[in-house]
This record gives structure tokens, C-alpha cells and sequence, in this order.
């Protein structure tokens, strides 16, 4: 009993607990349920998975952010840096310098362009991201156009879809992004004011952190992820197509929500989005064995983003629920009220 | 203990006296309210009488807010009960809505009006048993509002079509005062703090009203920090201290030293004047302009001092305070600071607290604040820096692992000075700070503001507790925006600062309406006028390009499939209203297509069960999103991704065929007008009128000020299951109407509206923080963007350009929206 209790209260300050219990058990039941999952597969998945967890990284800074923020223009961005990675790398080794440079170059204009609309101009993020979107769509259109073979560069083939024995690196340079992230959230200055922008923006202003440039960075983080992860999805995939980011769009928000960061902003972890991002991979992968066709498979998404998101949405209420009697106008509505 | 006692007896005596003579409107009994370990209220009586006028006085804290509340029915008390004169109450079963059938209501200090409809409107949110659903419904409120602003402030001249938004907060108030006493069937009339904002001349009507209503029998409960408003016209008074009751009497028996010593306050606090040890060359902050212009001079702010801005709420000291933080917001010029300052608010929830983080994260962002933002955090050096202002603080750094939520809010406030202290700014600013924290904690606090600016800092301090400023070295008075006064040593005192706060209120209306500059208007008028200039335009371009557009036939095929977007659009316009936004509505118009080309046709009524199914499914999204407080966006994002499964699943390629019936509807011709044009303006007639109803009154106060409307009674569920209700008749209406356009269906048909109608909404001038529903804008939007594509074509443009362009335009629109919104705001 006590354990549990403690186990309860350590669960609060670690919700990526979750995501990872619900892959084991997902892993335990399938395995035992059919004979198809083995090792083998586990680093498949593990691989899909390493694409989606550095989007997701840059959706958790941009959420993290507060207010409803979240970045609409990832799938756009992954799709119009395969394409731009085809286009500056033509499959040639000496050539993947510059796809780099493109990659990130691309990942900080859109990045900034955000920033500029949502931080300078006052736009919802939502709304100016996704408009970001419907432009970087034009862009692939045209580069699309453009393109005249699918050649991947062998050394960014081997980077997307190669493994050091038996493990891609993907997965390598995933998990290093998550360290690396868990360590900016915990152990600098940017980690803190990131966690009290998304927590309280009023109060943090006035605690003179400037907020501009805090939540600016959030949204070049992403975008740069985003590009990057394009880059290595279009080597991994040879080539690119057009849609090929929309998967990510909701994937993303999910592994970011379903790891336990904070919808609302404020928290964020790191090692969550990377256990949410297999947890999701591996239900998508199931509904594939099942044979479920992709309509089911869009809908089973919907509904896990909306089931834990109605379950967090309570969670994050009791937290924030206001415990002073004189809090100036902080009425509580007539549904909220404990008796 | 000996004034407890006192009190027990007095209220012994009182019930005694009082309890038969008059007819009681309701009592409280044995009120225990318990927040945590803090007792907002601790076993308080009150019993109101038919035609009594009671005043409730208490320090900041004290427990009236919260007695007030859970009266009113917005919150549940911990123990104790409540009856009327005619039956004891459960409090299970009462709530706001239950405290107006019983005839209860409050003027809230805050004020509870829908900003966004007219003085008329916000009296039907009060009392909407009178409406009806049909033209001219709002003669009957406009007659009301203006007679019962007539019977409360004589001579008001508030017209009850303005718009709230436009009226002064003094007219506001008159109108929220005149609103609760106008209301049919009331018994108690609570006013917080009334006169805050109403000038003598009104404070007099107002309590001649009071007066003459209490002959007639209706009570009043008045709470004022303003005790010789309480001796004027109370005929009890109820004095709270520490949520229990100090004294309960007559008026007779009370003074104004009496009940202020009873408060708590002794009258002499800490009347200390730190008489400056620093030299005045040591000048922190510097203010001149229009904002010192009454005074002739300019203010300095000395190392070492206290300075106290006092004033009227809203009269511009908060304006200073944020001012002097950051000088280069607005006030060009006339503040001007030499060392940095540091910040100490007041409303603790909204501007203090990190509330997912311990005291300690609370303490040591201060200092990291003004760090850069690459260098490491150590949670060693945060606590040894911490406790060393938290030693100062007499708050206990064992306590310091403990979430900051679960402190009291006397201890939350250490916590925030601590934060000022460990940012060591020479310049300390203080909004408020000791609003709601118990006496003793004021006492140390007032102690250590002295200590602070003794040690070399300078205070700036707002309050609204005028006792407050005896603790300050100079003040500053403010009145209409300006500082009109300079108190400084024995200067100070209570009645000064209030004879100079009420200077010149005739002041402040002409500063507020002067500002707007030709080319302001001018920008708000073109952006007006977007949707209307883009639709001619385009019009224009496409007609000289090829005249045979201009014809009947020409302009139906241009027009009609602009049909889906405009109804996508009115949905949207609905979501939007409600300040949120519906990422899945195209797909909800994908899927209604799908389903109404393929189920409806092959079996009608399966076919109209799955529509009536998809509706109630999208309704009960709004219900979800409303009861659970989650994001719509991401709700609605993962709807989609359902919306395209389910179409997915029942066609996965485009197909199907339009039932019969369903395309007739769309292809009908009067010959004389394109019949596209008829049903797009059928649209926005359709759209206008739901808007004009009571109900659509309802929805847009919703997306105004819905803590407003739940005081009023209404229900927030219900009405975000009406909304996306409305909505989602608008979708399907799209949904049906893609499929007999292009008599076939394709669940990715309405993905591309999802963007479009909210861009649409936008340039038709909807807001996106809700409460604006304008049809006729947001229809020749849609229209405008459903024609991109073709003006595309027009002028040989790949229609590759066709998303960016749109994109674009929705950039541009809401650039121009943000660059002139500060201003429409202050209209």
C-alpha cells in the first residue's frame, strides 16, 4: 500500500512513466498474443519511431510554450526538406554538406518566420503556423517540379536506415536528441525559462524574463528538427513525395501529449515523447498486422489523441486548481466546485 | 478572546431582536469554508431581513468575497447552511441559478457585463424569461434598461444601444448596479464595492436609491472599503475579521474608529517614515510629461524611499507601475529609469506563481531571469542564494521543496519578494502585494519594505488599502490617468488622498475618447472593408479578362462551388465566436459528402440515421471540449483524423453519386439571378438571424466574458453542445452541398476549407478571441478566397500558387488585424 502510494506520488513528477508501462504491455501482448513480434522487429519499430521522436522533440518545445501553442507547419516542413535535400544533394556524398546547411537554413526561416507572425505580430500559432504551412506547400509543389531523379546520397542513406550491430542509428542519434533535451529542460537557465514562460506568461514577463525570445526559440527548434528529420526521412524513404510529412502533423501533438508533457505548457519531458512516440508507432504497426485498413487507422489516432487529452485535461485542472481563498477574481465557475 | 465574546453576545442580543420583527429574506448559518489548511470563513451567521441594509466591512482577506460567493451560489461552503423564508436549502441543490430564483443578486467588483453587446442585451442575460424568438424582442429590454438606469442615476445619458465595450467603467458600473436592481422578483442586492468607480455625485444617487428601495422592503448587503459610504446608509453593520465575524450591530452603536479597530487595521500601522539616508542625486527613476503636467514639475525616485501610488482603481497607477518595468511599452518618454527594477504583483495567480513549481523554482527564477539563457543551473547554488532571502523573510526554507500552490497567501507573497530580493534589483515595484494575506503577514511585510529600502532600493508601491500608505515616505495621487498629487511625511493621510482622488473625473473621459489618429480610423476602415475591396476586385479582373463571366450563366458556374466554403465558413464563424477555432471542419463536410453520396443514396434512412449520428457525434465534441477545459484545436485536429477514417472506410476512392432529390436542391433557376447568388445570401440571412435571436446573443456573451454568463445562470455545457450544435448543421449543409455540386463525393473535398473558413471569418471581421459573428463580411470572404483559384487561372498562374496565395492573404489579413487591433480595443 505504501509503495503504491509513493509510487503514486513519484508518477506525478515522472508521467512519462506511462508511456512507457503502455509499451511494455503493448510489446508483453503481442508477443505472447502472436508470434510475429521479435527482437527484429522491435528495431524497426524503434526506427520509426526515431523519425517521429525528433519532430515530436520540437513539438514539446513549441507546446511547452503555453497557451495553446503548437506548431501546424512540421508536416510541411519535413516534406519540403526531402524535397530540398534531393535537389542540393543529387545523391553525391560531396554534395551532403550543403544539404545540411540547406536543411537547417530552411529550418530557421520557417522557424523565424513563425516566430515573426506569433511573437511579433500577435497571430495564434495555430493560425499563422498553418498558413506557414499552405506556403511551404506551394514551395513543394514547385520543388517537386523541379526534381529531376531520386538518388540518395550513400552516406546519408546509411545514417537514416543503417545499423551498428543490429541497432540503427537512427535510433543513436534519436536517443542522443532526447538526452540532450532532457538536460536543456533540467540543467540550464533556457530549460527554466522555457517551464515558467509556459507555466505563467504574465508572471514570468514580470519576473523580467523576455519572453519573445524564449517562445521565438521554441518555434526555430522545431522547425530545425522538423527540416532535419526530413532530410533523414527522405534518405530512409529514397526519395520524397508530396504528403509525406502529414503523418507527422497529429503523430507529433500525440507523442508529445501522450509522454506526459503538458498540453497547457510549463512541463515538458523528453524521455515521454520518446517512449509516446513507440507507444504510437507500435499501435500503428499492430493495426497494420491486424490488417485494419488506414481509415481505421486515422480514426484509432483520433481517438487516442482526444481519450488523453480528455484524461490530462482533468489532471491539469486539480493541479492548477486555485487554493486561495482571496485570489483577487479567480471565481470558480458552477462546474468546478467540490463540495 | 474578550472580543469574541463581545461579539457572541452582540449577536445573541441581535438575533433576539431582530428575528421576529422582520420577515427574513434568507440566513446563513454556522458558514465554515476551508481552503486547505486556510479557513476563508469560520462558523459565520448572517441572517438578512426584508428591507435591511447590511455593511459588510472586513480587511482584504477577511472572508466577504468568498461569504458573498458561496451566498450567491458560486461556491459550496465546507460546512454550515442556508434557508429562505420559506424552506431550509440544501446546498447540494443550490447554485447560481438557484440564488436567482430566489431572488439574489450581486454587483460584482469585477463587473460581469458581455462588453461585446448592448447595455439592452446584457439585461436580457439577466432575466431571458421575457424574450421571444422574434423580431423587435429587444424593445422590452431597451424600455427596461432605460428605466431602470433612469430610477437608480437620474440624468445618466447611457443610450441602451451602446455597446458596453464604448462606455466608461463608471458607466458600466451604473449600468451593472441598475441591471441587478431592475431585475424582476429580487430580494438581496449585493454590491461589492459599488462606488469604487462612481464619482460623489453618482455615490449619492445611488445610495438615495438604496435607501428609498429598502422602505419598499428589498435588502441590501453593501461592502465598501469606504466606511462613512457604511455609516451613511447601513442600518447593520457586519464586521469580518480573519473569516470570522469581528462585530455584528446597529449601525447606531458604530463608528468609523470603532470597525476600523474591529478590522484589524489599527489605525497607526506603521507609520514610520524611513526618513532617506541616501542622497538625492541618487536618482533611480525620473518621471515628466503629460503624466506629471497637473504638478507642474517632474517626480524623482530616490535610493532609500518609499513612494505610494494611490488613487481611484484604474486611474493609472498600474499603468505607472508596468510603466517604470518596462519604459519603452508606451508612455514614450515620460518615465524614465536608471537601474533595474524588479516586479512584486499582487493578483499572486495570474502574475505571481509558477504553479507547477516548488517555492524554491518560484525563489530562484528571479535570478535566473537575468542570466544567459545558456548557463547551467545548479540546485545547490539556487538554495544557499534562496535562503539567504528567505532568512530575511522569516519564511522557513524547510518548505522550501513544497509545491508553491499549497503555501498560504502571505507565505506565497514572501516567496515573491524573495524572488524580487534574489534578482537584487535596486528598484523594487509592488502591485498590491498584500491583497488577501492576513494581518500579521501584512505587519512583517510592512516591516521588511522598510528594511528593503533601507538597505539602499527604492519601493514603488501601488495599494488599494489607502491605510497602507502611511507606511510610505511620498505619494502620489492619481486621478483620470495623471498624478494630481504629491503627499509627502504628515501629509498623508486617509482623507487627503481621497479628496485628491476624486480631482477631476470629468478629465478622464476626454484623455480615453482622444486618442484615435485619422490614420488609425482609416486602417480600421480598410480592414473593415477587405472582404468587399478583395470580392470587387477580383470581380473586376476576372470580368475584364473574359466579359462572359459577367452573365448569368457565367457567374453561377464561378459561384457555386464558392456555395461549400461560405457554409464551411458560417459554421467556423460559430466556433470562432466562441473564441476557438475547429481544425476538422472540412473534414466534417468531407464526411457528410461521403456519407450522403453513398449511404443516403444506396439507403436513405440508414443513410439519415449515419447523418443524424455524425452531427450528434461533432455536437458532443463542443460538450467534451467544454466540460474537460481542453483545447479545442488539438480535439478538433484529432477529429479530423476520425472524420477522414470514417470516409476513408466506407469510400476509399471518390465515387458515389448525389441522390436525386439533394441535387434538385441545388440546381432550381428563377432565370434572373444565378441561383448561387440566392442561396449564398439565403447563407448569410440564415446566419444573421440565429445571431439576432436571443440565442445568438447567448453564444456571442459565451465567447465574451463566459464567467460572466455563468453568474448569469447560464449553462456553459449546454451551450457549447448548441454551438458546435449550429456548426455542424452548417457543415453538413457544406457536406450535402459538395456532393451535389459535383454529383459525385471525395472525403478529401472539404480539407482545403478548414484553413479557408477560418481565413474567411477573419477577413470578414470576426475576432479570434471570439464574441463577433458578422454574416455578410465573412460570406463575401469566402466567397473572395473560393475564387483565388480561378482569378489563378485567369491570369495563367500555375495552380501550384493557389495555396500560398492563401495563405498569404490570411497572413496579411491578420497582420493588418494585429496592427491595428491596440487601438479598436481602446475605441
Amino acid at each position: 500500500m505504501n509503495a503504491l502510494t509513493a509510487f503514486s506520488l513519484w508518477s506525478q513528477r515522472n508521467r512519462w512513466i506511462w508511456a512507457a508501462i503502455g509499451v511494455l504491455l503493448l510489446w508483453l501482448v503481442l508477443s505472447i498474443v502472436t508470434n510475429r513480434f521479435s527482437l527484429s522487429s522491435l528495431s524497426g519499430i524503434i526506427l520509426s519511431a526515431s523519425f517521429l521522436t525528433i519532430v515530436g522533440i520540437g513539438q514539446m518545445f513549441v507546446v511547452t510554450t503555453g497557451r495553446g501553442n503548437i506548431d501546424l507547419s512540421v508536416a510541411s516542413v519535413i516534406t519540403l526538406s526531402a524535397f530540398v535535400a534531393l535537389l542540393t544533394i543529387k545523391g553525391e556524398d560531396a554534395n551532403l554538406a550543403i544539404g545540411v546547411a540547406a536543411a537547417i537554413l530552411l529550418g530557421l526561416a520557417v522557424g523565424a518566420l513563425n516566430s515573426l507572425l506569433v511573437v511579433g505580430l500577435g497571430i495564434p500559432a495555430i493560425i499563422a503556423t498553418l498558413a506557414t504551412g499552405y506556403v511551404l506547400a506551394t514551395a513543394t509543389l514547385l520543388s517537386n517540379r523541379a526534381i529531376s531523379g531520386f538518388t540518395v546520397s550513400p552516406a546519408l542513406k546509411y545514417l537514416a536506415s543503417g545499423r551498428i550491430s543490429g541497432v540503427p542509428v537512427m535510433a543513436v542519434i534519436a536517443i542522443s536528441g532526447v538526452a540532450a533535451t532532457s538536460f536543456v529542460l533540467r540543467y540550464t537557465v533556457f530549460g527554466q525559462l522555457l517551464s515558467a514562460v509556459g507555466q505563467n506568461r504574465t508572471a514570468a514577463r514580470l519576473a523580467a524574463i523576455r519572453t519573445g525570445p524564449v517562445i521565438a526559440s521554441a518555434f526555430i527548434i522545431s522547425s530545425v528538427l522538423a527540416s532535419l528529420n526530413g532530410l533523414l526521412l527522405g534518405a530512409y524513404i529514397g526519395g520524397a513525395f508530396l504528403e509525406m510529412g502529414q503523418p507527422y502533423l497529429l503523430q507529433s501533438i500525440a507523442a508529445v501529449v501522450l509522454g506526459g508533457t503538458l498540453i497547457f505548457g510549463g512541463s515538458a519531458t523528453a524521455v515521454g515523447t520518446l517512449f509516446a512516440s513507440i507507444l504510437l508507432i507500435l499501435i500503428v504497426t499492430t493495426m497494420q498486422i491486424i490488417g485494419l485498413p488506414p481509415g481505421a487507422q486515422d480514426i484509432v489516432q483520433g481517438i487516442v489523441v482526444i481519450f488523453v487529452l480528455a484524461l490530462a485535461g482533468r489532471q491539469a485542472m486539480i493541479r492548477r486548481a486555485p487554493v486561495e481563498p482571496t485570489g483577487g477574481d479567480a471565481a470558480v465557475p458552477a462546474g468546478d466546485r467540490q463540495p | 478572546m474578550s472580543q469574541s465574546a463581545v461579539a457572541d453576545q452582540d449577536r445573541a442580543a441581535l438575533a433576539a431582536l431582530a428575528a421576529p420583527v422582520r420577515q427574513s429574506v434568507v440566513s446563513l448559518t454556522g458558514i465554515t469554508k476551508s481552503f486547505g489548511p486556510t479557513l476563508a470563513n469560520a462558523g459565520i451567521d448572517l441572517c438578512v431581513g426584508a428591507g435591511n441594509v447590511i455593511g459588510l466591512v472586513g480587511g482584504n482577506g477577511a472572508g466577504k468575497s468568498t461569504l458573498m460567493r458561496i451566498l450567491c451560489g458560486a461556491m459550496w461552503p465546507t460546512l454550515g447552511s442556508i434557508s429562505f423564508a420559506d424552506a431550509q436549502v440544501n446546498f447540494a441543490d443550490y447554485g447560481t441559478a438557484e440564488a436567482q430564483r430566489q431572488g439574489i443578486r450581486m454587483v460584482h467588483q469585477e463587473l460581469s457585463l458581455c462588453a461585446n453587446l448592448s447595455v439592452a442585451e446584457n439585461f436580457f442575460l439577466e432575466t431571458p424569461q421575457d424574450a421571444a424568438a422574434r423580431p423587435g424582442w429587444r424593445t422590452v429590454y431597451r424600455a427596461r434598461a432605460r428605466a431602470a438606469l433612469d430610477a437608480v442615476f437620474p440624468g445618466n445619458g447611457i443610450d441602451a444601444d451602446a455597446e458596453v465595450g464604448h462606455l466608461s467603467i463608471a458607466e458600466r458600473q451604473m449600468v451593472e448596479i441598475a441591471r441587478a436592481a431592475a431585475t424582476p422578483g429580487v430580494r438581496l442586492i449585493v454590491l461589492d464595492e459599488p462606488t469604487s468607480s462612481l464619482d460623489l455625485d453618482r455615490s449619492k444617487q445611488l445610495r438615495a436609491f438604496i435607501r428609498e428601495r429598502a422602505k419598499a422592503g428589498l435588502a441590501f448587503i453593501f461592502i465598501s472599503h469606504k466606511l462613512q459610504e457604511i455609516i451613511d446608509i447601513a442600518t447593520e453593520i457586519v464586521v469580518l475579521r480573519n473569516g470570522r465575524t469581528a462585530w455584528q450591530g446597529e449601525v447606531a452603536d458604530a463608528s468609523i474608529g470603532g470597525l476600523v479597530q474591529l478590522m484589524g487595521g489599527d489605525a497607526n500601522p506603521v507609520h514610520q517614515h524611513a526618513v532617506s539616508t541616501a542622497s538625492a542625486q541618487d536618482v533611480l527613476v525620473r518621471l515628466s510629461g503629460p503624466l506629471t503636467s497637473e504638478l507642474g514639475r517632474d517626480i524623482e525616485i530616490v535610493r532609500g524611499e518609499i513612494v505610494g501610488l494611490a488613487g481611484l482603481e484604474g486611474s493609472g497607477q498600474k499603468e505607472l507601475l508596468h510603466g517604470i518595468f518596462s519604459p519603452h511599452a508606451k508612455q514614450n518618454g515620460t518615465v524614465t529609469r536608471h537601474a533595474q527594477a524588479g516586479f512584486i504583483a499582487g493578483d499572486r495567480q495570474k502574475e505571481g506563481v509558477f504553479p507547477l513549481w516548488s517555492v524554491l523554482g518560484n525563489i530562484s527564477i528571479g535570478a535566473l531571469a537575468r542570466r544567459p539563457a545558456l548557463g547551467l543551473v545548479s540546485d545547490r547554488a539556487n538554495r544557499e542564494m534562496a535562503a539567504g532571502a528567505a532568512s530575511k523573510l522569516r519564511l522557513d526554507d524547510s518548505r522550501f521543496q513544497s509545491n508553491i500552490t499549497e503555501l498560504s497567501g502571505g507565505n506565497q507573497q514572501k516567496a515573491l519578494v524573495a524572488r524580487a530580493l534574489v534578482a537584487d534589483t535596486p528598484i523594487i515595484l509592488l502591485d498590491d502585494p498584500t491583497r488577501g494575506v492576513d494581518i500579521a503577514t501584512k505587519q512583517d511585510f510592512y516591516r521588511l519594505c522598510n528594511e528593503i529600502a533601507r538597505s539602499g532600493r527604492a519601493l514603488v508601491w501601488h495599494t488599494t488599502e489607502d491605510a497602507e500608505l502611511l507606511a510610505c515616505d511620498r505619494v502620489l495621487v492619481f486621478a483620470g490617468g495623471r498624478i494630481v498629487r504629491e503627499l509627502a511625511g504628515d501629509a498623508i493621510t486617509e482623507s487627503a488622498v481621497v479628496g485628491a482622488s476624486f480631482a477631476q473625473p470629468a478629465d478622464r473621459h476626454a484623455t480615453a475618447r482622444h486618442k484615435d489618429a485619422p490614420a488609425a480610423r482609416l486602417g480600421r476602415r480598410l480592414v473593415d472593408a477587405a472582404p468587399f475591396i478583395g470580392l470587387a476586385a477580383v470581380l473586376t479582373v476576372m470580368i475584364s479578362a473574359n466579359p462572359a463571366v459577367a452573365s448569368i450563366f457565367g457567374l453561377d458556374l464561378l459561384l457555386m462551388p464558392a456555395l461549400s466554403l461560405v457554409l464551411v465558413t458560417a459554421a467556423q464563424m460559430f466556433i470562432v465566436g466562441g473564441s476557438e477555432i475547429d481544425l476538422g471542419v472540412g473534414a466534417f463536410a468531407g464526411l457528410v459528402s461521403v456519407l450522403s453520396a453513398t449511404l443516403l443514396y444506396d439507403q436513405p434512412w440508414l443513410g439519415a440515421l449515419a447523418l443524424v449520428a455524425a452531427l450528434a457525434a461533432y455536437a458532443g465534441l463542443g460538450g467534451v471540449i467544454q466540460a474537460r477545459k481542453i483545447p479545442a484545436i488539438v480535439v478538433t485536429l484529432g477529429a479530423s483524423f476520425i472524420w477522414v477514417g470514417l470516409g476513408y472506410a466506407l469510400q476509399p476512392t471518390p465515387g458515389g453519386a448525389s441522390p436525386e432529390w439533394l441535387s434538385a436542391l441545388f440546381s432550381w433557376s428563377l432565370g434572373f439571378v444565378p441561383t448561387s447568388i440566392i442561396l449564398i445570401a439565403a447563407v448569410a440571412l440564415i446566419v444573421f438571424v440565429i445571431d439576432r435571436l436571443p440565442l445568438g446573443v447567448v453564444l456571442r456573451g459565451f465567447g465574451n466574458n463566459p464567467t460572466a454568463m455563468i453568474r448569469s445562470g447560464w449553462s456553459p455545457t449546454r451551450y457549447a453542445l448548441v454551438r458546435y450544435l449550429i456548426a455542424g448543421l452548417f457543415a453538413s449543409a457544406a457536406g450535402l452541398s459538395l456532393t451535389a455540386i459535383n454529383t459525385a463525393s471525395d472525403i478529401n473535398s472539404g480539407n482545403s476549407f478548414t484553413l479557408l473558413s477560418v481565413a474567411a471569418a477573419v477577413m470578414g471581421g470576426c475576432s479570434l478571441l471570439g464574441g463577433i459573428i458578422s454574416p455578410v463580411g465573412a460570406v463575401a470572404g469566402a466567397v473572395t478566397l473560393s475564387l483565388i483559384g480561378a482569378l489563378l487561372g485567369t491570369l495563367n498562374v500555375s495552380s501550384d500558387f493557389n495555396a500560398a496565395t492563401q495563405g498569404l492573404i490570411l497572413i496579411a489579413l491578420l497582420t493588418l488585424h494585429s496592427l491595428t487591433a491596440d487601438r479598436r480595443s481602446e475605441q
